[in-house]
């Protein structure tokens, strides 16, 4: 006979493995909040990384779709550095902006005027994908009703630079997020969906449906800084290095500065 | 209202605190709501889509729920099966598990590589996710709970005295809980199958995640709520208007019925 085992049992085993989950964390101060559009996740992560060994500032990552993340910060949310992959959603945060002239002192820090907007951070070009594990398609496909096709909702960036590009098509769903339609296509539960191309590079469960080329309209993603203490993190996405591990992850990135 | 010598007043207090806390945010939605455009935002092709969309899907897994429920109602309060606490914690399972992780585990089971769904496909050429059926599945697996529960509920409480009798004057077992039990169940059923459906209709996680979002099929009112949040706050507080009106219309004629009474 199964018999429940006290409450007061679990709570304690609970709080005792949270304690000890505590001690194994670093001490380190996540001291700078940067949201970022989902698609750039790993390669922020990467980014984060570099900044922290040269900084010695911890970088915490919230990530989700531009929009919410966008209107969360309309809301209050304490971001020091939005990624975006829509710049247009920056318009709707100009008083946080204007809120945080570039100070002197961190002029002096990273000599000459601190950016606190970069519009063209990279660019990410849309690839109709498949489940590695299913079928080759061919362009057809992609109007035919009968395949189980996923895409980004509008309103959101990916899904606004798919509309931009291919029109009207036969979705089956519309997904909240660029990583939400990568997992339907890693699940093998659609045919086809219209992600990004770093995307493709990074999943081994995703596959370009057929041979593209890279195509605009695409997604060009911006950054900004929203805190004094953003600041030089943004400076620092324009450098050599930063550029480097950006393309690393198949973005192509923005003009040097 | 007079005060009953036995309610202390801070009791009475933290009781107005919480309700005050509980219908503030319904308040504060109907101050924001654009009453002057509201018609006109009620009357767009979205808005009228997802009700129907709603209703179809709640009102199905309602019907759903009604059917599944009440035989295991029935033999949770009635029948000493094996392991009854560890079925009824299971049973109860979906109350407390975040919806997200519902339709995520709904993927895995009825999905087109799920551990049945791969079978459903194969031999009946049936697939769940992104159908309307798929979000009558996931509404079904988050409001069967709130049903078992009510009527499980009721059927302890009123105890098994009657069906005895009935059973010693003759009655076969089916006609015992024809005309004994199930009559004097119908107030439970009724409560419980209102929590059910409003708990249906107000389904979002397990929908968006196993059902995906497509207007027509998939796109409930909480998912066209979601959706419209970010760029149309009006229309998705005209949305949340008819979610709320519904949910109340739902609940209302039900009041206080949903605790078992005796």
């Amino acid at each position: 006979m199964w018999t429940r085992p006290p409450a007061g049992a679990t709570l304690l085993a609970v709080l005792a493995w949270l304690g000890a989950a505590g001690c194994t964390e670093a001490p380190g101060d996540a001291a700078l909040t940067v949201f970022v559009a989902s698609s750039l996740t790993d390669v922020t992560a990467d980014l984060a990384d570099e900044w922290t060994l040269t900084s010695g500032v911890g970088v915490e990552l919230v990530a989700g779709g531009s929009n919410h993340l966008a209107a969360q910060v309309r809301d209050g949310a304490p971001a020091d550095v939005f990624l975006t992959a829509d710049a247009e959603l920056l318009d709707d945060l100009q008083h946080r902006l204007l809120a945080n002239p570039a100070t002197d002192q961190m002029t002096d820090r990273v000599a000459g005027r601190v950016p606190t907007v970069i519009h063209d951070l990279a660019i990410n070009h849309l690839v109709v994908a498949r489940p590695t594990a299913g079928p080759e398609r061919r362009p057809a496909d992609l109007r035919d009703p009968s395949v189980v096709l996923v895409a980004c909702a509008t309103g959101v960036p990916c899904g606004d630079a798919a509309a931009a590009r291919f029109g009207d098509l036969p979705v089956d769903s519309f997904e909240p997020s660029a990583r939400a339609v990568v997992a339907r296509l890693a699940l093998d539960e659609a045919d086809l969906g219209i992600v990004y191309a770093t995307d493709v590079a990074a999943h081994t469960g995703l596959a370009p449906a057929w041979p593209q080329e890279p195509t605009c309209p695409c997604v060009t993603y911006a950054a900004a800084s929203l805190s004094p203490s953003g600041n030089p993190f943004v400076a620092f996405l324009t450098s050599d290095r930063a550029r480097q591990i950006l393309t690393e992850h198949g973005f192509v990135a923005g003009p040097p500065r | 209202m007079t005060r009953p010598p036995n309610a202390p007043r801070s009791v009475l207090v933290v009781a107005a605190l919480a309700v005050a806390f509980l219908t503030l945010p319904v308040l504060a939605l109907l101050q924001r709501a654009p009453w002057s455009g509201l018609v006109d935002l009620l009357r767009r092709r979205e808005v009228v889509e997802a009700l129907g969309v709603s209703l179809l899907i709640s009102l199905t897994a309602a019907g759903i729920v009604l059917v599944l429920g009440t035989p295991l109602a029935w033999v949770l309060a009635r029948v000493d099966v094996p392991f009854r606490r560890l079925v009824r914690a299971l049973v109860v399972l979906p109350m407390v598990l975040p919806p997200v992780v519902g339709g995520t585990a709904l993927l895995f089971a009825l999905g087109r590589r799920g551990l049945a769904g791969q079978w459903l496909e194969r031999w009946f050429d049936v697939t769940l996710p992104f159908t309307t059926a798929g979000a009558v599945v996931a509404a079904t697996f988050v409001a069967l709970p709130f049903y078992v529960v009510t009527v499980e509920g009721a059927l302890r409480t009123t105890g098994d005295h009657l069906e005895q009798l009935a059973s010693t004057l003759g009655a076969s077992p089916l006609t015992v809980l024809r005309r004994v039990t199930l009559p004097r169940l119908v107030p439970a059923m009724g409560a419980g199958l209102a929590l059910a459906w409003a708990r249906a209709l107000g389904e979002f996680g397990a929908t968006i995640t196993f059902a995906g979002n497509l207007p027509g099929r998939t796109r409930t009112l909480p998912l066209a709520t979601f959706q419209a949040l970010e760029s149309d706050p009006e229309a998705a507080i005209a949305l949340s208007l008819v979610l709320l009106a519904v949910s109340l219309a739902i609940l209302l004629p039900t009041r206080d019925r949903w605790l078992p009474t005796r």
